[in-house]
């Protein structure tokens, strides 16, 4: 329950050691993700480039919006010329977690002036803002240096080639029989791991997985991922309630 | 960056694929400002704490729910070696678990 006020105790850790190497301990601590991100993205620069997409628009698309799932989405739905509006809407729904994820990083940006927390969250991707949070609350301090280590490593793989792949093109195969999509399950897993409070804390994550699941099978699109976090806020809040 | 079988034209970039880049660019960001702003200077109650705290945990497990429910059996195989494996281990050896045993099961069980 502490965790609601971070900054009371962060003044006690200004003097934290190695101000400086926050930086380079963040970018160590994405090298596993950014393993899983190159396959990835070689992946959706080839598709990208299929659709007709040149070399520079691939990694202009990657840079700009630099979120893995609506790009794919996005490629999927590509027409020449596209579909506006409809890649817009499609965008919004597979992103709007991130106002979900923005929202539980809010209490721990509090010291932060917006000039800082902007730009920053310009970089708030699935896994930069889940060894953030980690991170924040493993040492009781969010650690903006640490934050844009990681942001540094998974931006710069991530275009650097999803570019390549739009340039390799149709050379490349089908990378995803090799495994390398797992690493994902396996990176939000050593996550999930890293915020277990016990059983009794996990019911809501339960409750997510089961309706994201549902909601996968049974609901063409991208809903799942919002159904599934409405449906583990929803018990979150119902047992929170009977609690009170 | 213009690979040898790219026409020469579309090394340019075309103005209506720019303004869709732009458009998704702006809906994300909009999503990635918009939960921390709304939230900022609110002190919130003990139920919303609650419910915040469980938040990230249930966005996680939704974006893999996928992976619990994939047909194949050698994938479910190597998500159950990957979910013993990041309830031990750090980050990397994990990850480098995760991937041989995807890869490896599904070459074994096509």
């Amino acid at each position: 329950m502490s965790d609601a006020s971070p900054c009371i105790d962060a003044a006690a850790l200004d003097d934290a050691p190695a101000r400086r190497g926050e930086f380079r301990r963040g970018l160590s601590a994405a090298v596993p993700v950014m393993l899983g991100f190159v396959p990835f993205a070689l992946v959706l620069g080839a598709q990208a480039a299929q659709k007709g997409l040149s070399a520079l628009e691939v990694p202009l698309m990657t840079g700009l919006n630099f979120g893995g799932g609506s790009e794919f989405a996005a490629v999927e739905l590509w027409t020449s010329p596209p579909h506006l509006a409809l890649i817009a809407a499609m965008t919004a729904l597979i992103n709007s977690r991130h106002l979900l994820m923005g929202a539980a990083l809010a209490p721990w940006l509090q010291r932060l002036p917006l000039r800082k927390t902007l730009p920053a969250l310009f970089f708030m991707c699935d896994e930069s803002w889940a060894l953030g949070l980690a991170d924040a609350r493993r040492h009781r301090r969010f650690s903006l240096r640490y934050y844009l280590g990681v942001s540094a490593g998974l931006y710069l793989v991530w275009i650097g080639c999803t570019a390549l792949g739009a340039w390799l093109g149709p050379r490349l195969g089908d990378v995803r029989a090799y495994g390398f999509d797992m690493a994902f399950a396996a990176v939000f897993l050593v996550l999930l791991r890293g915020m277990w409070k016990g059983w009794s804390a996990a019911v809501p994550w339960l409750a997510s997985l089961i309706a994201a699941a549902a909601t996968y099978l049974l609901v063409p699109g991208a809903w799942y991922v919002a159904a599934g976090a409405a449906a583990g806020l929803a018990v979150a809040a119902w047992r929170a309630e009977r609690a009170a | 960056m213009i690979g040898a079988d790219t026409p020469v034209g579309a090394a340019l970039v075309d103005a209506w694929t720019a303004a869709t880049v732009v458009a998704m660019a702006a809906v994300t960001y909009l999503t990635r400002i918009g939960g921390y702003l709304a939230l900022r200077n609110r002190r919130l109650g003990p139920r919303a704490v609650a419910v915040m705290e469980a938040a990230p945990g249930c966005v996680l497990i939704a974006v893999i729910a996928p992976d619990f429910v994939s047909g194949r059996p050698a994938d479910l195989l190597a998500l159950a070696i990957t979910v013993l494996a990041a309830s031990r281990w750090p980050m990397l050896p994990t990850v480098l678990i995760g991937i041989a045993s995807a890869g490896v099961l599904r070459h074994l069980w096509g």
